[in-house]
């Protein structure tokens, strides 16, 4: 069987020619991987940074919340790219990885109608023994204690 | 696989592929994680709409999570990732012995974020803070209910004690502290009743203030001692316009003040987090925690899936470890290090969510 040059590898450079569609070559060393991994440490502190007194943006969750998303998501790439190799795979990495992506999004999606709206219309019975949470503690949590009013009775 | 046969001698510019330009094992691999990105996406997409669309949700500290411990188990798993691709570096350069070191490594480094977690487990069961068949000791609210399971849980505690009459000393006091407690319950079901036959609209949540008071002896979530507790110690009172209503959905008026009852709860504790339960910890009331059901269901369920698969990320570490880790065994320690990876990546996403949002 010929050789078919296979470069899952990042230092497979005894490959000549004829890289699969997209594949390169990673660099060599471990100093691009402990350069990643200082920057996930430092991203893990920056994320940390939102619960500190040092925090410039005030109680904003939004901002807060924004801002930690980022965070996590430039790790995630970071890890994917590089500890994963994926920076230097060939073009396979996208079938496999797209779809599932995708559909995670749409499960998510999908979730949002009956179980994260679920308490707008709510039943009797839902709202006699749903939690209740002072409005004050409310006002700065995700979990809002809204008002009689935001909650009409669909059934 | 390709439909034409290869043929030596023509297309000298072309080449071969017989299949998917990765071997089989890393492709089993990826496909495999393709079906993990998924399953961990219903996980933590389930976690996310749940919470939002939540009434009421705890702060970390109201259910003993500490944020510092999630830092330190990021920490360990982005060390973790390293030794991975460190091992799986020294075993292409045919360097076995540092191969297996680093993996012995990442082995420790999992073994440190399980018992981390282990501990941060460990804080919430001992606070009976988990879920439960029929139900969990965590109640949603201070109403009618929880009072009835209060008092459920202190006939249980004392009928023993009666019962037994050759008492010690120690065994007089816990029957001291159970009739107390049962007193106040008196006292805050009595009022209830007194105001439900009130003309008074505002009688009802006045008296609620009673069991509220009750709940936060026995369980006082830090949110509120957090915020309240300097003016509970220094005796100020706290400003009028902090005094805001509480609103409980299931009321037509739920006009019930939290503040005082929290600052009074404080005084009453000598200490804004020292509760009943846990001053005497023989006595596992149930706890009054809005929204602490929801989020002890998401919070095993998710951290309990992780957890597992770190479990089978140590089990194939171990697998590894006896073997000789050359240049032969650098596909295997990929394809364990992948899965690795996608464990610290889960984990990335898992730290702000449980611990910062």
């Amino acid at each position: 069987m010929p050789h078919s040059h296979i470069t899952d590898a990042p230092n497979d450079h005894d490959a000549p020619m004829g890289h699969p569609q997209g594949a390169e070559h990673a660099p060599s060393g471990v100093g691009v991987y402990v350069l990643v991994a200082l920057g996930l440490v430092f991203l893990t502190a920056c994320s940390y940074w939102t619960y500190t007194p040092f925090w410039p943006f005030g109680d904003n969750l939004a901002i807060k919340r924004t801002w930690m998303m980022a965070v996590s998501c430039t790790k995630a790439m970071l890890v994917i790219m590089f500890f994963m190799h994926l920076k230097w795979e060939a073009n396979w990495k996208w079938v496999v990885t797209v779809p599932a992506s995708l559909m995670s999004l749409l499960l998510i999606i999908a979730l949002i109608p009956d179980i994260g709206m679920r308490m707008r219309y709510a039943s009797h019975e839902r709202l006699t023994y749903a939690a209740e949470q002072p409005e004050r503690e409310a006002a700065d949590k995700p979990g809002t204690a809204k008002k009689p009013a935001e909650h009409p009775v669909g059934e | 696989m390709s439909d034409h046969p290869p043929t030596h001698g023509h297309h000298s510019g072309l080449e071969y592929q017989p299949a998917m330009p990765l071997p089989n094992g890393k492709l089993f691999l990826w496909l495999f994680l393709s079906t993990e990105i998924m399953f961990f996406a219903g996980l933590i997409g389930a976690y996310i709409v749940l919470r939002f669309g939540a009434p009421a949700w705890p702060s970390t500290h109201d259910v003993h999570l500490v944020e510092l411990m999630g830092a330190i188990n990021t920490a360990v798993l982005i060390g973790s990732s390293i030794t991975v691709v460190l091992a799986l570096e020294a075993a292409r350069r045919n360097n076995a012995a540092g191969a297996k070191g680093w993996i012995i490594l990442t082995f420790a480094l999992g073994c440190v974020f399980l018992g981390v977690k282990g501990f941060e487990y460990k804080a919430k069961i001992d606070h009976q803070i988990y879920p439960a068949v029929p139900r969990s000791a965590i109640w949603e609210k201070a109403d009618v209910n929880y009072a009835a399971a209060v008092r459920l849980r202190l006939a249980e505690l004392k009928t023993p004690l009666i019962a037994n009459q050759k008492r010690t000393e120690e065994e007089n006091q816990q029957l001291a502290v159970i009739d107390q407690i049962i007193m106040e319950i008196d006292a805050a079901e009595k009022a209830m009743r007194e105001a439900s036959g009130s003309d008074d609209p505002a009688a009802l949540p006045r008296a609620r203030q009673q069991l509220l008071l009750l709940a936060d002896k026995i369980y006082p979530r830090a949110s509120l001692h957090e915020d309240h507790g300097g003016a509970a110690h220094d005796g100020r009172q706290a400003p009028a316009a902090e005094h805001e209503p509480a609103h409980a959905v299931s009321t037509d008026h739920p006009q019930v003040t939290l503040v005082d009852t929290e600052v009074t709860a404080g005084e009453a504790d000598h200490g804004a987090h020292h509760g009943l339960n846990d001053q005497h910890p023989w006595l596992k009331l149930p706890i009054m925690i809005p929204g602490g059901n929801l989020w002890a269901s998401t919070y095993f369920l998710v951290t309990g899936f992780h957890a597992i698969h770190v479990i089978v990320g140590l089990i194939a570490f171990a697998c590894l470890m006896p073997k000789t880790l050359g240049v032969a065994k650098a596909g295997l320690i990929e394809n364990v290090g992948l899965y690795w990876h996608f464990v610290d990546l889960v984990w990335i996403f898992l730290f702000p969510l449980l611990y910062l949002f």
